[in-house]
């Protein structure tokens, strides 16, 4: 059973493994609600997090996958290197383009916002999700 | 790599309740065309010639840095290569005006591809292109649909011809603005402007101006220059917004038009209150140079002057938004702006939360209503 599918825990399968290569993502709508959730495959771990942007609600989970922006000093200094990072990781809400961290659902510009995760597995070939029961 | 089973969401509202109970003027939906080729039939030859041989003459008409190409990626069709979604009243219809219930929608146009008509160093093709774009909207979005309504966009380099174009199209009932986008190349409180709102003052109607346009290519000038990001563009925004207000006040400009009402978009707010409250502080010391003042400043402010919500400001401490609102006399100042469909844009659900209803009364409709003399609407 997934981490954190604990007591009063269900388990949904939502669709087949070979539906997020690396790199992918399929939304499962709705999901406990209208808005669904997106299930993330980076680097062959996958990730749920719920479609839902918690700086203003927008569809979160159609935003678009990079990684995050690393600067070594303003591009002004000799030898300033401008690079990106974690490539694959960082999912950017349509609305707005605050950016996300796909693998814990932290948000890279507010450390007070976090979007809902899910626990995701792989059983066979079903990939499976797990939420609390309210 | 596709995103596999993201197409189908069923709308942008599917995270709220719609409001209910409340109407919903939204006072900046962008619209276009899908390429400038769209405004050839509503061209002279000679500005045939222009748009076949030289193109519009503008890249950016302020907008060259924008993320996300300026547009929310969840509505974008990843099927056009040359923009992001067929700009059409369906798609507004379907994306916009149903979902989020919006009563009336106030066409604004679109910066980047038709704002630089209003700032072209070429009076007379500007003149032509915002004609054209008018009778565009007029046959393309305003006829098929009533809650769509437009203002029309005019060139402010050639007063007569702005005049002219006011007097050919104010008689229509979904004409109900007239748009000078907010760049210019000198303060709108400038007696050279006056032609302009003398025309608007007389047809009763308001002038709508959004960010954008004036010099047609690259960012927003600041009183120091061109600004490098789009951070800082968007800085440049209430100081363009503080220097318009500033000027027609001072100028005289509500005293010689006493029904003129001036809409700001896309400048956020809190500068308002700073114009409203430094202006009357000076005013009371050096009312000697403007006697033609009769009224403090922020009075006018209050009767003349409204301020569009979208890019709406997000206090760290959240407590502090009303107060914001109370010091921006914003049941009388403020009107709704989604914005739509670009990437930063407010919906109408999570803008404000949290205001009372007689606020939320005035900001989503009444203010915009009586600034755009449609009380039946």
């Amino acid at each position: 059973m997934a981490a954190g599918a604990g007591r009063g825990a269900r388990r949904v399968v939502v669709g087949k493994a070979w539906e997020i290569p690396e790199g992918g993502r399929k939304l499962i709508v709705p999901f406990r609600g209208r808005a669904g959730i997106g299930v993330f495959n980076v680097g062959g771990t996958l990730y749920a997090l719920r479609n839902i942007c918690p700086h203003n609600l927008g569809p979160l989970c159609t935003g678009h996958v990079s990684g995050r922006f690393v600067a070594s000093a303003p591009p002004s200094r000799a030898g300033a290197t401008l690079t990106m990072d974690r490539d694959g990781e960082i999912l950017r809400c349509p609305w707005h383009n605050w950016a996300f961290d796909i693998t814990d659902g932290s948000c890279l510009g507010d450390p007070r916002l976090r979007v809902k995760t899910y626990p995701v597995s792989i059983e066979g070939d079903d990939v499976v999700v797990a939420y609390a029961e309210d | 790599m596709p995103i596999t089973g993201a197409a189908p969401i069923a709308a942008p509202g599917w995270t709220a309740h719609k409001e209910t109970g409340v109407r919903i003027v939204d006072c900046d939906v962008h619209h276009s065309f899908e390429s400038p080729e769209q405004l050839l039939p509503y061209l002279s030859k000679f500005y045939q010639e222009h748009l076949y041989d030289q193109g519009v003459h503008f890249a950016g008409g302020g907008y060259p840095n924008t993320p996300l190409r300026k547009t929310r990626n969840d509505i974008k069709d990843p099927g056009l290569k040359r923009r992001d979604f067929n700009f059409t009243l369906e798609f507004t219809q379907r994306e916009l005006l149903d979902p989020w219930n919006i009563d009336v929608a106030l066409l604004t146009g679109s910066p980047s591809d038709i704002y630089g008509a209003a700032g072209l160093p070429d009076p007379d093709y500007g003149a032509a292109l915002c004609r054209a774009f008018n009778d565009y909207t007029i046959e393309h979005w305003l006829e098929r649909d009533e809650r769509v309504v437009h203002a029309i966009l005019v060139a402010p380099t050639d007063p007569a011809q702005a005049v002219a174009e006011i007097n050919r199209l104010a008689g229509r009932k979904d004409t109900v603005a007239v748009h000078v986008p907010l760049s210019t190349a000198m303060p709108l409180g400038n007696r050279f402007y006056h032609p302009i709102w003398e025309a608007c003052a007389e047809h009763g109607l308001p002038v709508v101006s959004h960010i954008g346009g004036g010099g047609a290519t690259g960012n927003t000038m600041t009183p120091v220059g061109y600004p490098t990001y789009y951070m800082e563009t968007r800085m440049a925004r209430p100081a363009a917004a503080s220097a318009q207000a500033a000027s027609l006040i001072c100028e005289g400009v509500f005293e010689k038009f006493p029904t003129l009402q001036f809409a700001m978009i896309e400048v956020q707010q809190l500068w308002a209150v700073s114009v409203m409250w430094h202006l009357d502080f000076d005013w009371k010391a050096i009312r000697d140079q403007t006697p033609w003042l009769k009224r403090l400043p922020s009075e006018y402010f209050r009767d003349h002057i409204r301020v569009g919500t979208q890019p709406m400001h997000e206090p760290a401490r959240p407590e502090q938004l009303p107060w914001m609102l109370d010091m921006l006399h914003a049941d009388e100042t403020l009107i709704f702006c989604s914005d739509f469909p670009h990437f930063d844009q407010n919906d109408p659900v999570t803008v404000l939360p949290g205001i009372s209803d007689h606020m939320r009364r005035r900001i989503f409709a009444d203010n915009a209503l009586e600034m755009l003399r449609m009380p039946d609407a």
